[in-house]
């Protein structure tokens, strides 16, 4: 073997020249690794990406990739001001005053977008308390079946032509002397009366109409004929040492509510026990002011005027009281009613009658007596002679008085309307933002006279059964969107603004007709209704003598959002007796009364698609969703009916089948319906809801909502109503009085406080905890509600509901228990069902030291913050709903559905509705549990604001939404170390409880008993 | 004249079948192509699992809004379903593991069995907790890992220990099947001409040749593993007991709850185990394996565990009463005559008033009868459950938050889906695996062990 050979021999070559040993081949190959491998590395030539940029191309392109082939979703552009309009801040919102629902409000605006309504607090009236219902207004201005354009028989048509097309038929029926018709709702606004005023000048053959389904007028008209005047004072509530109510639900929906639940619970004061007034109700229907009385009396309303009369007699007569004189007619007119006769006749307890008579001699001219908005004009009469007997005209309040520019039309009116309708002679109806077909009783045939009506003009915000039938529909922007203003009270006037321009093709129903007075389709411009309310503004101006001039007082009263008027001269009203010889007594059946009352929360029927409202519960039955008949047990069992059963009612030919509820504490015979349900013409939320018992109303009478002779019968079938608390029958003996078993609700007797302020808390136990205390250092939050003071409106429930998102769930899912109110207020029943004593008591997350909620959860997606708050960490949590199970409270709300998405198929699912959420608060998603967080958004802003202003931050600097809207000043919530602080003096306050609290929770939620101002010591 | 000679202990396998004869027969219904009757219950049980599958779907698409819980009842039937069948696994450990230490014979021909039935209850159990929550693609957040939020879960939750005791519970359960396995995997595999079968079997049979090194062995292992197993047996219902004890809702708090737990599980194990082998040895003829004196056993362990739920129900009673606790009084009372009445005297008869008649021996003796009344202490457990997690919260501190629980028919379909899984895994078991252990029978025939009984 020759190694040698192998060498030379090759038995691998690649290419010749390596065969042959091409020497430049044999020197690359001996230095394989040469340093010319590199040489011709030249950086210069490559690309010039460095190595950094390489690495963060590569990083860049993978996180790209790895965001591409995720789910991340696109929640749509965010877009900067480009350029920033004056005064906004992205991420702080802004204030402004103006009027929403009748009430000067304070609307909080973020980037152009109204998200939140609360009272306006420089306001002597609202002292920033707003009502229930005034806050839900946003979602009507984001609801997605709003109007977005006018309509001529359903077809969209231009606002040009729209108006020419108008112009051309009011002129017209000028010309042919054929009346115009304009139906408006009550108008409390000195510029839209000149407008209509205006209208009538330029357009002579109009007739104004005005209809409301319910309200004042029967008091109103009582008024003038014993006064001379429809402008009937406020009353010093304040300053009212004992109230008699009857059937009055002022503190509910009569009057001013916020105002009127100010006042009175000035007054149920613990810090001023010495102080408390004493409410009697005479009702015959729950009420929340029947609830939130010392005694309540059940008594039909159809006995009201002989009740009032007998009182009467038994004051004058028999006690002699007479602070006015009585002329000979009346006082043989009242001797006829023997209060005895009366309390046997309608077995009452003569104990409370006693009282109270006793009560209303004591306390003459310190003493007022209400007459309820749906009683007839002979109560009211009745009521104010009783008043003027007592002396209690003291209380009027003639430097406020309500203001009242154009009576409601008559019956007469009505059918005047209808008949010439018929007849054919009008030629235009305007229906000014109303509902009248819905509305006016069936048997004026008004649905009927819309046919014969050549044109009809519907001016409103969103479709209803008027506009369906009208030839042109104009879609009216939002009080939101619009100028205007309000004379309500004669001492203060109120401004409107705009707070966003229109979001749709919408123009503001004044402005419309504006532009049909100036007579010309293209007179119409966005601002000539601006002007045209400063015009009219400066009547208001002149009368003052204000040293500023117009354009100061006008941004002035525009920034405040309203002016004090000086009244030009002290007015006191005569009282003229001889209006009361007009009273002429009934005789009161045995036959059923039905009696119609205004909803709570939505109005006439005008909120019925406002699912914030739908969704309330009835301050007294907790029903949300539908209306229904309200009858005592003992007519049930008569009738044979339970809780859902249909009734049959005929009154006077006409007929109305509605499920029943069996509410406690009704007077027998007696049906309570309230109005405003069982629209047709509507959106997804209000469809379906509850049934339409205008069509029991008579024609000849329009505000008599006391219909007598009624005949109600089982039909057989059944409806679901849904309720936010099961309905436990009083009368179960194992659960009877649990709330007060339980110390749930723990109440006294004003007599009781006094002889012993500690009687609360002595058979109490010291509870002892077995692990550390944790120590709270600096602020620690924490709430009391005064339940003297609480009324039960459920104000707290809408502003909590618009400040935190709250969704609306629907009907179907509160008939599951599944409602997401995160304050809620329970109502308990005490008593008898015949006389039934009732508590309210708000329950929300009582914030616990020692919470149940936190130890269980597995993920510690709720857990305790240092300053004493719960807190839930949406994000963390999987939804085991293990939290939710171990609250005592049962205030958690878990989300089982995306309820944005769910309620009524997706109605939530547009771009206009949410819109209304606050940007500060996260929108849950479904799976995820939620519940009171203390409006810790607020407390983080305010918390900002201290840092940036270099202080501590302290309590009061924070109002939670529940507290800012309570119209009673029940809530007051702050820094619980803070020992001067308001909230530590009602912690530490001998009425102060935590609800069970043996369960040694430590909740932060400080309850104050109610003491109620009976004569006993007993509860 | 049939006298019983006390003498002689009563033979836990009958008629002293060869060995040979114990191979052939167990391994069967792994040697035949399955019959008619086999697809036809396959095809039942994987409907029932389809059913509740479309179910779960549903939910996860449109949330847990489709089942009937509400604000205050938090939990209703997946927890229900939970607690059922974490409770039905717990006789297999029973018997596999506790019976094996205390020395009882007679468990051998069903402690296979039971296992697996312990494994797929198991399997079937751990579906809920993960399906029930609210967003279950979260539900890795319930276990510890580490993450960039340092983020830890609460280990103060009872519902985390659920996580740990369930999944440690099905751990062991399995391991401890799959040892015991091991020689009847070898017999198989020797047994055997298919060469699929037989890779399959040489793999899991571990290279097992019935060694006497290799038995030493194993006794070790599977005498340690059935001590690791013991205490998990009281564990893990314990643990799950907590989920309800350690709340402070009424009628939840109290501490009778984990024995209570227990012997409620062992109760309903049992029973499901006897319901289901009755078919078993009947179908496959293994009643000279798993015989009546076997049956009758079992029978009166539910007679015993049936008397301690029962104790316990009077108990919670009288603790209640004597707590002076106004809230949990009202909690039993509401039991036995609220709203929920109709399903506490369902739960009350079934488990309580009918195993009672096992104090006859005729009737435990008699197949039909006992297989009625294990039925009956099933639906009765399921019903303890309900009653246990809705009652107290239907109605518990807060009058005004009462509201009724009704579950929908979503919460039905994924009832019966979760057993459709369950016996779905038990049909697939019964002829992929030899239900009764090989080798354990063959200890136990007579003859089989050196005996002194003559001497």
């Amino acid at each position: 073997m020759s190694l040698k050979k192998t060498v030379e021999k090759k038995d691998f070559w690649k290419n010749l020249k390596e065969y042959y040993n091409d020497p430049a081949v044999l020197k690359a190959k001996a230095n394989e690794f040469a340093d010319g491998v590199t040489d011709e590395f030249n950086p210069d030539t490559l690309n010039t990406v460095s190595r950094r940029r390489f690495i963060a191309l590569l990083s860049a392109s993978a996180a790209f990739a790895a965001t591409a082939c995720s789910d991340y979703q696109d929640k749509g552009e965010i877009i900067p001001y480009t350029k920033r309009p004056e005064g906004v801040l992205p991420g702080k919102p802004n204030f402004y005053a103006t009027i929403v629902n009748g009430k000067s409000v304070l609307v909080r605006v973020r980037e152009g977008r109204p998200i939140n309504i609360e009272g306006n607090p420089d306001h002597p009236i609202y002292m920033g308390k707003i009502d229930a219902q005034s806050p839900a207004v946003l979602l009507n201005l984001y609801d997605p079946e709003r109007l977005k354009e006018p309509y001529k028989k359903k077809r969209k048509i231009d606002w040009e032509k729209a108006d020419s097309e108008i112009l051309d038929l009011l002129g017209e029926a000028v010309v042919k002397n054929k009346e115009i018709a304009i139906i408006t709702d009550r108008i409390a606004s000195p510029a839209t009366l000149k407008l209509i005023n205006n209208f009538k000048e330029k357009f002579p053959t109009t007739k104004w109409y005005s209809y409301q389904s319910s309200g004042d007028e029967n008091k109103r008209i009582a008024w003038q004929s014993s006064y001379g005047s429809r402008n009937v004072p406020s009353i010093k509530l304040d300053k009212a040492q004992i109230i008699l109510s009857l059937e009055s639900d002022f503190l509910g929906r009569e009057g001013n509510t916020i105002e009127n639940t100010r006042l009175f619970t000035q007054r149920k004061d613990v810090m001023n026990s010495n102080n408390f007034n004493r409410l009697y109700s005479v009702e015959g229907a729950m009420s929340l002011t029947g609830i939130n009385s010392d005694y309540r009396i059940r008594l039909r309303a159809d006995a009201q005027l002989e009740f009032v009369l007998s009182l009467l007699n038994e004051i004058v007569l028999k006690k002699n009281v007479q602070q006015i004189t009585l002329t000979a007619s009346i006082k043989s007119l009242i001797s006829k009613y023997q209060l005895k006769n009366f309390i046997n006749k309608y077995k009452l307890d003569s104990i409370k009658i006693n009282y109270l008579v006793d009560d209303l001699v004591k306390y003459q001219g310190q003493s007022i007596v209400l007459a309820g908005e749906i009683l007839p004009v002979d109560v009211h009469s009745a009521v104010i002679m009783l008043n003027e007997v007592l002396g209690n005209s003291a209380l009027y309040d003639y430097n406020s008085v309500n203001l009242d520019f154009h009576p409601m039309s008559t019956s007469d009116e009505l059918k005047g309307l209808v008949s010439s309708a018929s007849k054919g002679n009008i030629g235009v109806l305007i229906n000014f933002g109303i509902n009248p077909i819905f509305n006016m009783p069936k048997e004026l045939g008004l649905e009927e006279a819309f046919q014969k009506i050549p044109n009809t003009i519907s001016i409103v915000e969103s479709e209803n059964e008027t506009s369906d039938k009208s030839t042109y529909t104009l879609a009216a922007s939002n009080e939101l969107e619009s100028w205007g203003d309000n004379y309500v009270r004669s001492d203060i006037y109120e401004l409107q603004q705009p707070l966003i321009a229109p979001i749709f093709n919408t123009r503001q129903k004044e402005n419309i007709l504006l532009t049909w007075i100036n007579g010309s389709a293209e007179a119409y411009s966005m601002d000539a209704i601006h002007h045209f309310v400063m015009e009219n503004f400066k009547d208001i101006y002149n009368l003052q003598n204000s040293p500023v001039d117009f354009k100061s007082y006008w941004y002035n009263a525009l920034h405040d959002g309203f002016v004090k008027v000086i009244p030009s001269a002290q007015i006191k009203y005569s009282f003229n007796q001889s209006s009361f010889d007009k009273i002429s007594s009934t005789e009161t059946t045995s036959e059923y009364l039905v009696q119609l009352q205004k909803s709570y929360f939505i109005g006439d029927g005008k909120f019925a698609n406002n699912g914030w409202l739908q969704e309330i519960p009835h301050p007294v039955s907790k029903v949300a969703w539908d209306n229904y008949a309200a009858l005592s047990p003992n007519s049930a069992k008569e009738l044979g009916v339970e809780n859902n059963d249909y009734v049959k009612v005929v009154v006077n030919g006409k007929f109305l089948e509605i499920p029943v509820m069996l509410q406690p504490g009704m007077a027998d015979k007696l049906l309570s319906i309230e109005l405003g349900y069982g629209r047709t013409v509507i959106g997804d939320a209000g469809k379906n809801s509850g049934f339409n018992a205008v069509v029991l109303m008579s024609g000849t009478e329009v505000s008599n909502y006391l219909l007598t002779n009624a005949a109600v019968t089982k039909p057989g079938g059944s409806y679901k109503l849904v309720s936010t608390q099961e309905h436990h029958p009083l009368d179960d003996n194992s659960v009877k009085d649990f709330h007060k078993i339980r110390k749930i609700i723990q109440e006294g007797t004003v007599e009781e406080y006094k002889k012993n302020s500690k009687f609360l808390h002595e058979d109490e136990h010291n509870l002892i905890g077995i692990t550390r205390e944790h120590k709270y250092e600096g602020v620690k939050w924490g709430m009391s509600i005064d339940l003297n003071k609480c009324t039960s409106c459920a104000s707290c429930v809408t502003s909590c509901n618009v400040e935190n998102n709250i969704p609306v769930v629907g009907k179907d899912q509160v008939a599951n228990g599944r409602e997401m109110h995160w304050i809620r207020i329970d109502r308990y029943y005490s008593g008898t069902p015949d006389d039934p004593e009732v508590s309210g008591q708000p329950m929300l997350c009582q914030h616990c030291d020692n919470a149940p909620c936190e130890n269980v959860c597995p993920v510690n997606a709720t857990n305790h913050s240092p300053d004493g708050l719960n807190q839930m960490a949406y994000n963390r949590c999987v939804g085991t709903r293990y939290c939710a199970n171990n609250c005592p409270y049962k205030v958690r709300r878990f989300n089982f559905y995306n309820f944005r998405d769910h309620f009524a198929d997706a109605y939530y699912e547009n771009e206009l509705t949410s819109l209304v959420n606050n940007p500060e608060v996260t929108v849950r998603s479904r799976g995820v549990m939620e519940k009171c967080t203390f409006c810790v958004q607020r407390i983080m802003e305010a918390r900002e604001t201290a840092i940036a202003e270099g202080r501590e931050l302290k309590g009061s600097d924070v109002k939670t939404a529940c507290q800012s809207a309570c119209p009673a000043d029940a809530i007051v919530f702050g820094d619980t170390n803070d020992k001067e602080s308001k909230i530590s003096k009602y912690r530490e306050h001998e009425l102060g409880y935590h609800v069970l609290e043996e369960l040694y929770v430590k909740p932060n939620v400080t309850y104050l008993a109610k003491l109620r101002n009976t004569h006993s010591e007993e509860a | 004249m049939n006298e019983i000679d006390y003498t002689r202990e009563i033979p836990v396998i009958e008629g002293r079948p060869a060995l040979r004869e114990i191979d052939d027969l167990i391994a069967k219904p792994l040697e035949t192509k399955p019959d008619k009757k086999y697809y036809l219950a396959l095809a039942v049980t994987l409907t029932m699992t389809g059913i509740g599958a479309i179910a779960l779907l549903l939910s996860f698409y449109y949330g847990t809004g489709l089942w009937g819980n509400n604000n205050p009842v938090g939990w209703g039937l997946p927890i229900v379903n939970f607690v059922f069948w974490v409770g039905i696994g717990h006789a297999g450990t029973l018997i596999s593991a506790i019976l094996f230490l205390l020395r009882q014979r007679w468990r051998n021909g069903i402690a296979r069995f039971a296992e697996g039935m312990t494994i797929f209850a198991v399997m079937t159990a751990g579906i809920f907790p993960l399906i029930h929550v609210g967003r279950p693609w979260l539900a890795g957040y319930l276990f510890p890992y580490p993450n960039q939020h340092s983020l830890w879960v609460n280990f103060t939750s009872p519902l985390l220990w659920d996580v740990f005791a369930v999944s440690t519970y099905f751990t062991v359960s399995f391991i401890f099947w799959y040892v015991g396995l091991i020689p009847d995997f070898a017999t198989l595999r020797d047994r055997t001409s298919n060469k699929i079968k037989k890779l399959i079997y040489s793999v899991t049979s571990l290279g097992w040749r019935h060694s006497n090194r290799h038995w030493q062995h194993y006794e070790m292992v599977y005498l340690i593993l059935a001590g690791f197993a013991t205490p998990l047996v009281l564990s893990v219902h314990t643990i799950v007991s907590f989920d309800f004890a350690v709340s402070i809702m009424p009628g939840w708090h109290t501490t009778i709850f984990p024995p209570y737990f227990v012997a409620g599980a062992v109760f309903s194990g049992f029973a499901m185990v006897q319901n289901v082998l009755i078919f078993i040895r009947k179908i496959f003829n293994y009643e000279h394996i798993i015989t009546l004196n076997t049956l009758e056993r079992m029978n009166k362990i539910i007679l015993l565990t049936g008397s301690m739920v029962g104790y316990a129900y009077a108990m919670e009673f009288f603790i209640a009463w004597y707590s002076g606790v106004q809230p949990e009084q009202f909690t039993f009372i509401n039991r036995a005559f609220g709203p929920y009445a109709w399903a506490y005297w369902i739960m009350v008869s079934c488990n309580v008033i009918f195993p009672q008649l096992f104090w006859v021996k005729k009737i435990r003796r008699s197949i039909p009868i006992m297989f009625v009344i294990a039925v009956l202490v099933n639906v009765g457990m399921w019903f303890e459950r309900f009653v246990i997690t809705v009652t107290s919260l239907s109605r518990d501190y807060l009058p005004s938050s009462w509201a009724y629980y009704a579950p929908t028919l979503v919460d039905g379909a994924i009832l019966l889906g979760s057993f459709g899984f369950f016996f779905t895994w038990l049909l697939l078991f019964t002829k992929t695996l030899p239900v009764v252990s090989i080798a354990e029978v063959k200890a136990v025939v007579e003859g089989s062990q050196p005996s002194h009984g003559d001497h």
